[in-house]
């Protein structure tokens, strides 16, 4: 039996209810009735229900097909958008990794760079101690550690003994490559915590944090020593340095110490050069 | 089309394009507040050169590029990679400075995908 749209089917079935009204169909009644008898007698109602409703079929049967290529073709369409939109999609994604990774590659770029020149602006270029600026910068920090521990430290200058005559005599590549020398001595003779900076042309600052006097003096003593037993090296003549010390008392300006330790440097140059004095 | 004649600024490249001859010259480093603004002349002049047809050599020096500038490069070279799909003659040289092989090694990084000619020089 053939349902019809009062069985749940649902409405606006265009096979069973062509009108869309919602009511039963009388050519579905017909072939309803027809089918419910005993098949006798005359066949022309047969015929002509069954030819009537074999072209309604037709016709329907063409309006499914016609739906079904426009719906396949719509599908088509949608589904080569979505790949449309994936691709592109995929190359933005791409184009966005691109462009991360060699945006990451410049800040590399710049943190190199910047570690280069916070290098360059705490190191002396020539000897490549610490310069005179960080040194400085150095020195306030052991001010304000000593200050709040009541701790000492001690500071010294060293000058170049007749430095003004070597560069005079054999020229300011030797002058410069003395320095050099000078610098990677006093720097290997040194502990770590130890601060060892280029503070003039040929004036070096020490700095012996939470050291006690005797020690350092010891210390300063062993790198004096250090550098006028250098072994002779190509044109470079033998050479020695003379250093003044001064201990850092609380509560004093650090420019006070320098002072000190400037005037001791000069009592070592009046005693003879490749000495050195306390302050 | 006019010639572009962009003055270097202490965020921007100087950039330079000649229409007689064919050439955008861009030097210098990209971190320009907007860097839309900035670039979107840059774009127009070289896709109105490129409608031409006419062959177009690009010449950088660029140094220092932010993200929003490496972003705008890579819109040109999509540019310049349609052009050459499509037959016209483009070209594109990266000088750097030796001793600064890092700038060489992002130009490399620009180069890949692109299948127009594309070289990265070191000057000494």
């Amino acid at each position: 039996m053939i349902p019809d749209a009062r069985d749940g089917d649902p409405p606006g079935d265009p096979l069973l209810d062509p009108a869309g009204d919602g009511q039963p169909d009388a050519l579905v009644a017909r072939v309803e009735t027809l089918i419910s008898l005993e098949p006798i007698g005359d066949p022309r109602p047969w015929r002509d229900t069954l030819s009537e409703l074999y072209a309604r079929y037709q016709v329907q049967q063409r309006l499914l097909d016609r739906l079904v290529r426009i719906s396949d073709q719509f599908q088509l369409a949608e589904r080569e958008r979505g790949l449309d939109y994936a691709r592109r999609y995929e190359r933005k994604v791409r184009q966005l990794e691109k462009i991360v990774r060699i945006s990451d590659r410049y800040q590399l770029m710049l943190t190199e760079l910047n570690a280069r020149l916070e290098f360059a602006s705490t190191h002396d270029v020539l000897t490549g101690l610490t310069n005179r600026r960080s040194m400085s910068e150095q020195l306030d920090r052991e001010v304000e550690r000593a200050s709040r521990n009541g701790s000492r430290f001690v500071v010294a200058i060293g000058d170049i003994d007749r430095f003004k005559t070597i560069n005079d005599e054999r020229g300011h590549a030797v002058g410069d490559r003395m320095l050099v020398r000078i610098a990677g001595t006093l720097r290997d003779n040194l502990r770590e915590y130890d601060g060892c900076a280029r503070w003039g042309g040929e004036e070096f600052l020490l700095l012996f944090p939470e050291t006690p006097p005797d020690q350092a003096a010891c210390v300063i003593d062993r790198l004096r020593a250090a550098i006028a037993s250098m072994p002779p090296e190509g044109d470079l003549p033998p050479v020695t340095i003379s250093i003044g010390y001064a201990i850092f008392e609380p509560g004093e300006a650090i420019d006070q110490t320098l002072l000190r330790a400037d005037r001791a440097l000069y009592a070592a140059k009046a005693a003879g050069r490749n000495c050195v004095r306390g302050g | 089309m006019n010639d572009l004649d962009i003055a270097a600024t202490g965020n921007s490249p100087c950039v330079q394009a000649s229409v007689p001859e064919g050439r955008v010259w861009m030097r210098g480093d990209s971190y320009p507040e907007n860097s839309f603004d900035f670039f979107a002349p840059i774009i127009e002049w070289i896709e109105a050169f490129l409608a031409s047809r006419r062959p177009l050599a690009l010449e950088l020096e660029l140094v220092y590029l932010n993200t929003s500038s490496v972003r705008a490069m890579m819109d040109v070279f999509d540019l310049l990679e349609e052009a050459h799909r499509d037959g016209v003659a483009v070209s594109v040289t990266w000088c750097y400075e030796a001793a600064n092989e890092r700038v060489g090694e992002l130009a490399e990084e620009f180069r890949e995908d692109c299948t127009f000619p594309f070289v990265v020089v070191s000057k000494s």
